[in-house]
C-alpha cells in the first residue's frame, strides 16, 4: 500500500507545480514528476518479489517479475524525455523573444 | 470621476491566497478520490493468466531471446517500438527547426590538462561500455535505448572537458544526422525484410537464428538494437548540441 501512497503524493506534487507555479521551467519539472509517478506506481504493481525477466542459462528460474510492465514504461521513459525536450526548446525560443518565462507577466504582454 | 484601472496590491494577494487556498482544497480531494480508487482496485492478476503468462511461457522459444523485455520491445511489440524512435525522430526534427542557426557552437573553452588527459583515457572504455550494453540487449540487461544513452554521453563530456567546438569538428551534425537517418531505416528495413521473408512486417527473421545465449542469435533483435542506439544516440547530441549553440558566435 506504500506504493499508493508516494504514487498520490508524488502526483499531486506534479499537479501542483503545474497548475500553480507561474514559472515555466517549473510546470515543465511538474509534469515530469507526474510521469516519474506513473511510471514508479506501474514498476512498484507490477513486483510480485521476482527476479528480473531475464533467463539464465543453465538455470531454471522459477519466479519473474512481469515484463510487460517494465517494456512500457522504456517506452513512457524515452516518450517523456522527447517531450521535456521540445518543451525546453520552446521555451529557450519564448525567452528569446518576448524576455520572460513568467506566465503572469506574459499575460500582461499580451494586453 | 475616474475608474482606478489597476486593483489594490492587498487585494491581489488575497486573490492570490484565495486561489492557492482553492487548489489546494481540489488537489486534497483528487488525492483523496484517488486513494480509496486505490482501495477498490482488485490484486495483480498479470502473471496468472493472458499475455504476461505467454510471453513468460514461451517468450524464449518464439524469439530466442534471453532478456524477455527486449523480446517484447522488438518483437512482440517492434511496431509500437518503431512509433516510439518515430517520436523521438519528430522531436530531434522539432528542436533542430526551432533552433535552426548557422553559428558554430562554441561556448566554452573546456577545463583543465588534467581532466583532458583522463578523459582522453577513460573515452575509449565507456564508448566500449556502450557498445556492450547496446549488442548484449538481448542476453542481459540493457538495449538501443539505454546504449545509445551511454554514447550520447560521451558527446555530451566532450563539450563539457574539451570544450563545445571539439566534438563538432570531430563528428559534424553532417555525420549525426547519418548516423541517425541509418539507425532508422536499419530498422525499417528489417521490418520491410520481415514482410518478404516471413510475410508480416517487422516478423522476427528465422535464418538469422542461432543457438541461444550467443551473440549471434535471437533472429534479428540484435540488429534492430544496433540501429535503434545509434539514432538515439545521435539523436540525443543532436538534441544538445542545438541546445548550446545558441550563445556565442565567435571563431574557434
Amino acid at each position: 500500500m506504500f506504493n499508493n501512497l508516494i504514487f498520490i503524493i508524488l502526483f499531486m506534487l506534479g499537479f501542483y507545480a503545474l497548475v500553480m507555479k507561474t514559472n515555466l521551467i517549473k510546470n515543465v519539472i511538474g509534469l515530469n514528476l507526474m510521469e516519474a509517478a506513473v511510471f514508479f506506481w506501474v514498476i512498484s504493481f507490477s513486483d510480485i518479489g521476482g527476479e528480473v525477466s531475464i533467463h539464465k542459462l543453465g538455470e531454471e528460474v522459477t519466479k519473474f517479475n512481469d515484463p510487460v510492465p517494465q517494456a512500457l514504461t522504456l517506452t513512457g521513459i524515452v516518450i517523456g524525455a522527447s517531450t521535456a525536450a521540445l518543451l525546453l526548446t520552446l521555451i529557450m525560443e519564448l525567452n528569446k523573444f518576448s524576455g520572460t518565462i513568467d506566465r503572469d507577466q506574459l499575460e500582461e504582454l499580451n494586453d | 470621476m475616474e475608474i482606478p484601472t489597476e486593483t489594490q496590491p492587498e487585494v491581489e494577494i488575497l486573490n492570490k491566497l484565495m486561489k492557492k487556498t482553492l487548489i489546494s482544497g481540489v488537489l486534497i480531494g483528487v488525492a483523496f478520490a484517488l486513494y480509496h480508487n486505490f482501495a477498490l482496485m482488485p490484486e495483480y492478476q498479470g502473471l496468472n493468466e493472458g499475455l504476461s503468462n505467454y510471453i513468460l511461457k514461451s517468450g524464449l522459444n518464439d524469439t530466442g531471446s534471453l532478456n524477455l523485455i527486449t523480446a517484447v520491445l522488438y518483437d512482440y511489440r517492434a511496431f509500437d517500438s518503431l512509433g516510439e524512435s518515430t517520436v523521438i525522430f519528430g522531436a530531434v526534427s522539432g528542436i533542430v527547426l526551432i533552433l535552426s542557426r548557422k553559428m558554430l557552437p562554441v561556448s566554452s573553452k573546456g577545463l583543465s590538462f588534467i581532466v583532458k588527459r583522463t578523459l582522453g583515457i577513460m573515452t575509449p572504455f565507456i564508448a566500449l561500455f556502450g557498445f556492450y550494453v547496446i549488442t548484449h540487449g538481448h542476453l542481459t540487461p540493457g538495449g538501443g535505448f539505454q546504449g545509445g544513452v551511454i554514447l550520447a554521453a560521451i558527446s555530451i563530456i566532450f563539450s563539457i572537458v574539451y570544450g563545445s567546438a571539439f566534438d563538432y569538428r570531430r563528428y559534424s551534425p553532417q555525420t549525426k544526422t547519418a548516423l541517425e537517418t541509418g539507425g532508422a531505416l536499419t530498422f525499417l528495413g528489417l521490418g520491410l525484410a520481415g514482410i518478404l521473408m516471413e510475410g508480416a512486417f517487422l516478423h522476427n527473421l528465422g535464418f538469422l537464428t542461432a543457438e541461444t545465449g550467443t551473440l549471434i542469435s535471437a533472429g534479428s533483435i540484435p540488429y534492430i538494437n544496433i540501429g535503434v542506439g545509434f539514432k538515439v544516440g545521435a539523436g540525443l547530441a543532436i538534441i544538445f548540441y542545438s541546445m548550446i549553440q545558441k550563445t556565442f558566435e565567435e571563431d574557434f
